[in-house]
């Protein structure tokens, strides 16, 4: 164990060394804490595109507030949308303590988002035409997004594992209010089933993107091996895959719906799912912000940050009216 | 404008009137009134709770690094807890049996 009571005399490499041995032992690391670069960089990509992604994500469902079959259905999504955009201030705030010492802020992560140097998750550059997008979104985006999401609970950075705590308790209420929509579209009228399965069929490929490809030699990049390494995640892109696989294809099954792809299958052998490789070049366009809905959504963002300036101006004119506790 | 626009705030609640504070996470806003309605809306939309604060980040103290490194070496502190008198009970044994006049030792 180095003398940490002197931390600022050590070396880089004592600094290095000591960083590692605090990873290795399960210990989390804090926001002010001395961290490497390649650490500090990764969790800063990691984290705002899953912040932004929460923003941009109640964008399709946020369609779906004022067409609401019922009064219920309308409530409970408007409180989805509502969860999401919390969980996209809480991995925001996440970002911007790790961004601070590089001198960006909130304002940087919203330029980078308009001008596509940020990405977003693929899922959200889709439409969403029916209802029933709204449900298998419900349902299935986001129980992609719990494998993930629980995966990521264990991480190294405390203030990311802290903040995944209470955004997991939040998903959960989402992925009961998915099954609920799915459940009440497959035991309804044909129209309805038919509905639920072209939705499906639409939600299929960029189910199995979501977790990204299978290495980086697919799509040129990937930051899993360094996530890996220092323990800002524990499994990779393809094991929750197959998590996501087992859960969902026999619920999928049980539902009434066929899954458009052939070759899916359970190799019992492997031990594993066999399935059609998504187009992954497409897909890599798509992120890059190229996707059917991509200006559409970031328009509606702009627009909404654009139309909220005047409230910002006029915000900083007020001075603090202190109200005195005992 | 806006580099100085937002302030950090840390929110704390209390979930009930007899459990202590908790800090729930961290917020920005452009100013304290505001940092309360906000941490109204992104915490609490669903449980209940007694008691909520925020506070300007800047006005608090914490640990840094070392500081929480060197604390966690003051161990052996068994004199100040109740783990460090469990020999109590084969004590008394002992007591009563030498006053019963029985086998001591």
């Amino acid at each position: 164990m180095v003398n940490v009571a002197s931390f600022e005399n050590l070396t880089e490499q004592e600094k290095y060394a000591h960083f590692m041995e605090r990873i290795n032992k399960g210990e989390k690391i804090e926001a002010e804490d001395w961290m490497p670069d390649d650490y500090r960089m990764n969790l800063i990509k990691l984290i705002s595109m899953h912040g932004i992604s929460e923003i941009m994500g109640a964008l399709p469902e946020k369609e779906w507030v004022p067409k609401a079959p019922t009064l219920h259905r309308k409530l409970a999504i408007m409180a989805k949308v509502q969860d999401e955009m919390g969980h996209g201030q809480l991995l925001l705030r996440v970002a911007e303590d790790l961004m601070k010492p590089l001198g960006k802020n909130r304002e940087d992560i919203m330029q980078d988002l308009f001008t596509k140097r940020l990405k977003f998750h693929n899922v959200f550059h889709m439409p969403a035409p029916t209802w029933a997008d709204a449900a298998i979104i419900a349902w299935l985006v986001d129980g992609a997004a719990i494998l993930t999401q629980t995966m990521l609970l264990k991480t190294s950075y405390g203030p990311y594992g802290r903040a995944l705590k209470r955004i997991c308790q939040e998903e959960s209420f989402h992925a009961k209010h998915g099954e609920s929509l799915v459940l009440a579209l497959a035991s309804g009228t044909t129209y309805q089933k038919k509905m639920l399965q072209e939705a499906l069929n639409r939600w299929w490929e960029s189910l199995l993107v979501f977790f990204g490809p299978k290495s980086a030699k697919v799509v040129g990049h990937s930051k899993v091996d360094i996530n890996i390494k220092y323990k800002i995640r524990s499994k990779t892109n393809e094991e929750l895959r197959q998590e996501f696989l087992t859960k969902y294809v026999p619920k999928i099954k049980k539902l009434g719906l066929i899954i458009p792809d052939e070759t899916l299958r359970f190799d019992e052998e492997k031990g594993e799912w066999v399935y059609q490789e998504p187009d992954w070049k497409k897909f890599k366009e798509i992120t890059k912000g190229n996707g059917p809905m991509t200006d559409n959504r970031l328009a509606l963002r702009r627009e909404s940050y654009e139309n909220t300036k005047w409230v910002r101006e006029a915000l900083t004119h007020v001075k603090d009216k202190k109200i005195l506790v005992g | 404008m806006v580099k100085e626009f937002y302030q950090e705030y840390e929110v704390f609640s209390r979930r009930r009137s007899d459990l202590s504070l908790e800090h729930r996470f961290s917020i920005l806003a452009p100013n304290l009134e505001m940092a309360y309605v906000l941490a109204k809306e992104n915490f609490f939309r669903r449980e209940q709770i007694h008691d909520l604060w925020v506070v300007k980040r800047s006005d608090i103290r914490k640990m840094t690094e070392e500081e929480r490194e060197a604390f966690k070496r003051l161990d052996n502190k068994h004199y100040r807890e109740t783990k460090g008198y469990a020999d109590l009970p084969s004590k008394w044994r002992k007591l009563e049996a030498m006053n019963t006049g029985g086998e001591v030792q």
